[in-house]
């Protein structure tokens, strides 16, 4: 538990929520906003981004001023090993096949956790790799490589 | 506009067609084929490939897969075909139509639809039936005309998006006829379709396929139809150009392409292997049954019916300064 | 009767040896697909649609409509299981159901799932049979003005969903309404919030958003938990539901399938209102609502039920209006075009043993499904033996690929990353995903729909009131704002709330 001087779910949820419209405003300036009844492109995400402005303020406000709860500790190993599994799973999986971007997300996912053991990962990711290939090209006929040539 | 154009760019496709398999058997294909259609499965073009794959896998000896990459209307599918390795392996297949708007329509478009894609050849033309709402006091293209003109703003037109290819005929349409219809669209010819149906909208001009079963079951009265002749199933209604209608030739071209820069005899072996596929009674029944008629030809006669649509429709869509960026 | 002769001729078709056949094929494909996350019956059906050339036309659409229902089934044993949504429907399957999973009674979930929809099955089928007419006739008089209304009182429903606080949920709702915008603006064709990249043109797509922030964020924080040996228990007994659960399932079922029949007539909207709408029903009508999210059994059978019905009740306009309802229904329309059949009302009197024998297999569908099912929910739950350290490698595997196969492009696959980081801050920070999923489907719909009745009525708001079905819709509405508002009910939401 970090430290307790401020309620950090509600004060972090409020500040995303207040990144999030700050990011809409400057994305859709541009767009044309007409009015309520003849709307532009624009209208809609700005006036749903004033709303989420609201709710951010009013979250993070509660949170600077309530106090006394923390969030439970972030560990890196799990999602740092599960986002590096599913990104080069996305990179390989155009050009070196099914076959190299199944093995790599599994071995790289098996990471993630502080009990994978490590001769049951190569042939567990082996296996699942097979089948995956069987299933979704052999079977289902996934037009994806199964080799990068 | 570029009428006679096009139609001698049609007589040239026929011509040609009988021409093209005697370059067959110049290459050899060593890889899995792959088709791309650049929309969603279900479509015109979809059916269409699934039909054509088999046929193809065996006039070239390797397996042809179908690969639905739909996104940003086709471009995401025909851009990762304008960037595949130029060997006759990956090829398109799409309502070329969509093709010759994308660049007036989409200002910095990935890839140039001229030098980037190489036609294979086209597959079909399928005509536009013009139809409205039972609840629109018209019966024909000249009492349509006058019922617009006298309630401007009553008429809607739904069609299946902004910058589709009917939406830009519908635009087209008024501007020869002089008159006012509001253009409201839809996502896709099905939605489009059923608006219609209910009565949300009360025009709409779409492919055949999707609209002439409203039409023979009176759901949808229909006004006029886009091609050189009136079709079987509505013998009673007229052709654009019976009706002295701009944009007879308005419809859906599916034509199929591969990378560009693509060797000449690749492309010339993929022509011959098209146009037998399509010459087959079982292929020309299904293609019929899709609402249209296959259209074999040469390459070049696909590559100057770009050039001038890129050209004629662009002027409609920069006239209508239809946007989409 | 006529309804029995009709009924008799379906059952006629539907037995037919060859027809049970390949309505067999039909809901064992889609079963298996259901299981796999991420791949759907659209892909499925388009890749067999080649096949079904050679066969009857009711042989071809009896097998196509078997994958689609199989598949609603299928869904949701990955959502009890693993918390993975492969579709809409399994989002509301999610909340409870792998509840109960976690506590150990995975078995009695996936049963009363199969039950359920079973059920619910069987009613739908006599639904189109008796109704199919007067329906489809319904879903005509719906135009951008009623889906308007229907999908406020939708949105309205979300608030109820979500078991935090309503202030978070709403504002859930509202982040759910503006990733809808993203992508090319129906109404006006310019492009919003892409960023120059042109995947996001058509939008977000759903499944990527739903797999990343439900199932990868669940396995993110699962990791950082010791890994706890699940006693998974394989006697009989703890497989099936008891009798206090039948009991407590079985009024959910009933009011989950007629919601389902209802909203899944209309075509478009329909799909992802049936299961939302009746878990918030059940929350609604629960005499402790607190239990909800925490494994209470009628927010499996509830929407279970809703979603398998709504799931059938939507061939309704494509026999016999030959509309269709989806994009899934667009492909059947295909499949009947490529057999040369017109679609539109005529089939229901030119081809009547085409269109009754679909709806009777539809019921002998249901009961094979059952069939097959139950029995394997002891191997579904086995499953759970595997250990975790080998079984979450597997999940994050199969979420990758299935988000692959959506559009055949990596970009899906970036997108379920970055919701995946997202959906595991949420977690940090105890907010419930579920309420961004409905407003990110039925944002778009929303905006479409009200600037379209804008654009028909010349600018004219009064067309929302005086309009009779969207005034009775909206009128709904306001009744539900004014008991919200209103201070007993707010008291008694506070202590229900209350964690």
């Amino acid at each position: 538990m970090t430290t307790r001087r401020f309620d950090w779910p509600d004060l972090l949820f409020g500040l995303f929520l207040i990144a999030v419209a700050a990011g809409t405003f400057a994305a859709t300036w541009r767009l044309a906003g007409g009015s309520a009844a003849d709307m532009g492109p624009g209208y809609m995400p700005r006036a749903i981004a004033l709303a989420l402005l609201a709710f951010g303020l009013f979250f993070a406000g509660r949170g600077l001023l309530r106090g006394h709860a923390g969030i439970p500790r972030v560990q890196l190993r799990p999602i740092l090993g599960v986002g590096a599994s599913v990104g080069a799973f996305a990179l390989l999986i155009e050009g070196a096949g099914l076959a190299a971007a199944s093995l790599a997300a599994i071995l790289i996912a098996a990471c993630a956790s502080r009990e994978s053991r490590f001769l049951e990962v190569i042939l567990f990711g082996l296996v699942i790799t097979a089948g995956a290939v069987l299933l979704f090209v052999k079977a289902l006929a996934l037009p994806v490589a199964i080799w990068p040539w | 506009m570029t009428l006679r154009l096009l139609k001698a760019a049609a007589a040239a496709l026929t011509l040609c067609g009988a021409l093209a398999p005697s370059f067959a058997h110049a290459q050899n294909f060593e890889r899995p084929v792959r088709i791309v259609v650049p929309f969603a499965p279900g479509g015109t073009s979809d059916i269409l490939a699934r039909l054509i794959a088999p046929k193809l896998s065996e006039a070239v000896g390797q397996p042809v897969v179908v690969e639905n990459k739909p996104g940003a209307a086709g471009n995401i599918g025909a851009d990762a075909v304008a960037k595949a390795r130029p060997d006759g392996h990956t090829l398109l297949l799409m309502d070329i139509g969509s093709l010759a708007v994308a660049p007036s329509l989409f200002p910095d478009l990935s890839y140039n639809v001229e030098n980037d894609l190489a036609p294979v050849g086209m597959v079909m033309f399928g005509p536009y039936v013009l139809a409205v709402n039972p609840s629109v006091p018209a019966k024909n293209v000249s009492e349509l005309v006058a019922y617009a003109k006298a309630n401007p703003g009553k008429l809607a037109v739904a069609n299946s998006g902004v910058g589709a290819l009917n939406h830009i005929t519908a635009v087209a349409l008024a501007r020869d006829l002089g008159i006012g219809w509001k253009n409201v669209p839809y996502k896709g010819g099905a939605a489009a379709s059923r608006a219609v149906v209910s009565g949300e909208s009360n025009v709409i001009i779409n492919g055949a396929t999707a609209t002439l079963p409203f039409v023979t079951n009176k759901q949808l009265v229909g006004i006029a139809v886009t091609g050189e002749e009136r079709l079987a199933a509505l013998p009673d209604v007229e052709t654009f150009k019976e009706a002295k209608l701009p944009l007879n030739d308005a419809g859906t071209w599916q034509g199929l392409l591969t990378t560009g820069k693509t060797p000449p005899e690749v492309v010339a072996r993929l022509n011959g292997e098209l146009n037998k596929i399509l010459a087959l009674p079982e292929i020309q029944a299904k293609i019929a049954e899709q609402g249209g008629s296959p259209r074999p030809g040469t390459p070049e006669a696909v590559k100057s019916w770009l050039v001038t649509n890129i050209k004629s429709w662009g002027d409609i869509v920069r006239a209508a300064d239809i946007k989409t960026n | 009767m006529e309804l029995f002769d009709n009924l008799f001729l379906g059952l006629s078709t539907a037995l037919q040896f060859n027809n049970l056949i390949y309505c067999l094929i039909g809901v064992v494909i889609g079963t298996a697909i259901g299981v796999l996350p991420g791949i759907g019956p659209i892909p499925t059906v388009a890749l067999l649609l080649p096949f079904t050339f050679g066969l009857a036309p009711a042989s071809s659409l009896i097998m196509l409509a078997g994958i689609f229902y199989g598949a609603q089934y299928g869904g949701s044993t990955t959502a009890i299981l693993v918390n993975v949504p492969g579709e809409t429907s399994s989002v509301v399957t999610c909340l409870d159901g792998h509840e109960m999973a976690k506590r150990g009674r995975a078995g009695p979930a996936l049963a009363i799932a199969a039950i359920s929809s079973f059920f619910a099955g069987t009613v739908a089928t006599v639904v189109i049979a008796v109704l199919s007419l007067p329906l489809a006739a319904l879903a005509l008089k719906f135009t951008a003005v009623e889906y308007f209304s229907l999908l406020v009182l939708g949105l309205f429903a979300a608030v109820i969903l979500a078991h935090g606080s309503v202030a978070k949920s709403l504002a859930m709702v509202f982040l759910g309404l503006l990733i809808g915008t993203v992508g090319i603006d129906v109404n006006s064709g310019v492009a919003r919030m892409t960023f120059g990249i042109p995947a996001l043109s058509d939008g977000l797509d759903f499944v990527p958003v739903a797999m990343g922030m439900f199932g990868l964020a669940e396995i993110i924080a699962n990791l950082e938990r010791p890994e706890v040996r699940q006693v998974v228990s394989q006697k009989l007994r703890d497989l099936v539901p008891s009798r206090a659960d039948l009991k407590a399932a079985f009024p959910a079922m009933v009011r989950g399938t007629f919601i389902g029949s209802a909203l899944g007539v209309l075509p478009g909207g329909g799909a992802a209102l049936p299961p939302f709408t009746a878990y918030a029903l059940e929350k609604k009508v629960a005499k402790d609502p607190s239990r909800f999210g925490k494994g209470a059994i009628e927010g499996v059978a509830g929407p279970e039920a809703a979603n398998n019905a709504g799931a059938q009740t939507s061939f309704i306009p494509l026999l016999t209006l030959g509309i269709p309802a989806n994009a899934l229904m667009a492909l059947m329309i295909g499949a009947l075009m490529m057999q040369g059949i017109q679609p539109g009302p005529q089939v229901m009197t030119e081809q009547p043993e085409l269109v009754w024998g679909v709806i009777a297999s539809m019921w002998t569908g249901n009961l094979m499904l059952l069939i097959i099912n139950l029995p394997l929910v002891g191997l579904w739950v086995s499953m759970l033996k595997i250990p975790y350290r080998l079984l979450f490698p597997a999940i994050v595997l199969f979420c990758c690929i299935g988000t692959y196969g959506i559009s055949n492009s990596a970009f899906n696959v970036w997108l379920m990353l970055g919701c995946a980081v997202v959906g595991y801050f949420f977690i940090k920070v105890g907010v419930e995903p579920a309420p961004l999923l409905l407003g990110l489907v039925l944002g778009p719909q929303l905006e479409e729909n009200f600037r379209r009745a804008m654009q028909l009525s010349d600018g004219d708001p009064s067309v929302f009131v005086t309009r009779p079905i969207s005034a009775v819709l909206l009128g709904i509405v306001a009744l539900m704002l004014i008991a919200m508002l209103s201070p007993a009910v707010l008291k008694t939401r506070k202590e229900a709330l209350a964690e």
